[in-house]
């Protein structure tokens, strides 16, 4: 005789803790990830960051593999400085911000989850708090991930920076770069995305705020003949630029070279926190508008 | 929690611009399954937004199970569910994750969600359908989804926004017996919004209507709509008695009667409907008054719009 087992499937009441507002915000944050990245979605959601992967990690994987072939030819001239490794991943993140990341917002408003994430512990700043921390974390697997990996890589084949405490400098150099680079275009896309509904519509949004106001401050610079200063304003330069100065270096677009005069590092950092606080103010003030701060 | 009001509000007042979507309302909406009653636009969907804190009142209190849903809006959303009137949810997510994840963010351990969805979506009648993609769904499975992720988190109190929104007669049947069995079976309190006033009259306990922002009526169902008749009487004009109506009306008036006149009609509201139609049946023949026809209606709540104040 068998003993006999009753598994009842039924709806029942819950008697356990609830979890609180943290819990919350780190689920929609990781639901938020999967969505962006295409997991758990069909496979051409998971087209487009493939491509941006491959393309910010190209550089690292390139440059790694030159070390192993030709060694020692690497230390020197041939070795690019750590900031300088962060080109072409900025170019995969603003394809990301620009394709991509509208898509955390966006969707939400589009299919009324907006609202029912609002009936949930969730308010309006947690929400936007969940989605921020998602697009940073998706941004920064393709703008960290290439420099660490590099950094690691370097160091094994012996070509990284010399002792414990240089190492660790270069590390965390790095990783405070990647923070404000991903919270820039996390910012920029959130903020101009946040002004429509309609996923293209958010493209053409972050695309015409980047390039947009990117080639106004140039031709102002180049051909208007105003201060080079003003190209702490051109966000698809001051990210870049940022990454450079914490590594106490600067490029060769930020320094007048009939006078020798490089724009200061202040004026930089500045540049940079006003994009970031422009993209939330513009987010906030559009979650206000729509009813949901 | 233990309420014996789920809701409470006194002189409660939305203006939006120069237009007042709610209007000093003063009500209390007691345990069981509640209806919100009232036309689009009388302000069913405002109060929801504020009882669940996703909008302060331009004045006025409100309390929801007992919690000021302003101060202490975090902790009231994880016992309240919610089942928005928008009938518009995420296409390729299949149900069971839309579920699950809800009860997620609603404070349900992981291991935990996955099964309760598991189980409302089951409960709903969607068991075998839950992992299809909510974008493939038929309005009415839709509807049961968005009621299974109301649910999914073990509330307290659920408000569901015009639930039956878009359903033909048979699935609305099913899905109003689905929330009378959600109060009915597992003690979930109920206030659902609806401007069909009859499947109100059909599942509800108690009621709340509301027209224009005013409260219309509020209070057990039975008390207002059950109890009572309407019987209206029509009299044929006669040339040689010209004041005969008048004689039966001001009979029935003096009969302790709730008597209104419609031209040649005489409609009389009363508790004990025999005693009011022999009191008809005596003024008529008292004054030799001629009766066309007399129809007996049972009060609906349709009645509370029609004879409220303008």
């Amino acid at each position: 005789m068998t003993a006999a087992e009753i598994f009842d499937r039924g709806y029942r009441r819950f008697d356990g803790e609830r979890a609180g507002v943290g819990k919350a915000v780190r689920s929609v944050a990781w639901h938020t990830i999967c969505s962006i990245l295409g997991l758990g979605r069909k496979g051409r959601h998971k087209v487009f960051p493939i491509i941006v992967a491959v393309v910010a990690f190209l550089p690292s994987i390139g440059f790694l593999a030159l070390s192993v072939l030709i060694g020692d030819l690497m230390e020197g001239e041939l070795q690019p400085e750590y900031w300088e490794l962060f080109g072409l991943p900025i170019v995969a993140v603003m394809l990301f911000a620009t394709l991509v990341a509208p898509e955390a917002i966006v969707r939400d408003r589009r299919d009324g989850m907006l609202r029912l994430y609002l009936s949930t512990p969730l308010t309006a700043p947690t929400y936007l708090a969940a989605k921020f921390v998602a697009v940073m974390t998706s941004m920064a697997i393709v703008v960290a991930g290439p420099a660490l990996l590099y950094l690691v890589a370097n160091t094994i084949q012996g070509l990284g920076p010399n002792g414990f405490a240089n190492w660790l400098e270069v590390a965390a150099k790095l990783l405070l770069s990647s923070g404000i680079i991903v919270g820039f275009f996390a910012a920029v896309s959130l903020g101009a995305a946040s002004v429509t509904d309609r996923r293209a519509f958010a493209s053409v949004a972050v695309l015409a705020t980047l390039f947009g106001v990117s080639i106004v401050v140039n031709i102002s610079v180049d051909s208007i003949g105003a201060s080079r200063t003003l190209l702490v304003l051109d966000p698809l330069s001051v990210p870049l630029e940022t990454a450079a100065r914490i590594f106490g270096d600067n490029s060769d677009g930020f320094t007048d070279f009939d006078t020798g005069e490089v724009v200061p590092t202040g004026l930089v950092y500045g540049g940079t926190a006003l994009w970031i606080a422009a993209g939330f103010g513009v987010l906030a003030d559009r979650y206000r508008r729509i009813g949901a701060v | 929690m233990f309420f014996v009001t789920v809701i409470s509000a006194a002189g409660l007042t939305m203006q939006f611009g120069s237009q007042r979507a709610l209007d000093s309302l003063n009500l209390e909406v007691p345990k069981g399954v509640t209806g919100l009653v009232g036309a689009n636009g009388a302000g069913k969907t405002t109060l929801m937004s504020i009882a669940l804190g996703l909008r302060p009142a331009t004045s006025g209190t409100i309390t929801v199970l007992g919690l000021d849903p302003t101060k202490d809006a975090a902790q009231l959303r994880s016992v309240v569910g919610y089942g928005p009137e928008r009938n518009v949810l995420p296409e390729d997510m299949p149900a069971s994750d839309f579920v699950k994840h809800l009860a997620e963010v609603r404070g349900m351990p992981k291991s935990e969600a996955r099964g309760r969805a598991s189980d409302a979506l089951w409960l709903v009648g969607l068991g075998e359908e839950r992992f299809r993609a909510l974008g493939t769904m038929s309005t009415g499975q839709r509807q049961r989804v968005k009621l299974a992720q109301a649910i999914a988190a073990d509330p307290s109190l659920v408000l569901l926004d015009e639930p039956t929104d878009g359903l033909d007669p048979v699935q609305r049947d099913e899905m109003l017996a689905l929330i009378r069995q959600i109060s009915a079976d597992y003690g979930i309190d109920v206030l659902l919004s609806s401007h069909l006033l009859e499947e109100v009259e059909r599942i509800c306990d108690n009621i709340v209507a509301l027209d224009a922002g005013r409260l219309v009526a509020q209070g057990p169902l039975a008390s207002l709509v059950g109890d009572t008749t309407t019987i209206t009487a029509e009299l044929v004009e006669i040339v040689d008695r010209p004041g005969a109506i008048d004689a039966v009306e001001e009979r029935l008036r003096e009969a302790g009667l709730d008597v209104r006149r419609d031209l040649n009609q005489l409609r009389v509201t009363a508790a004990d409907q025999q005693t009011s139609l022999d009191a008809i049946r005596d003024a008529v023949a008292a004054e030799q008054a001629r009766l066309r026809r007399v129809v007996v209606d049972r009060t609906t709540l349709e009645d509370l719009f029609t004879e409220a104040p303008a």
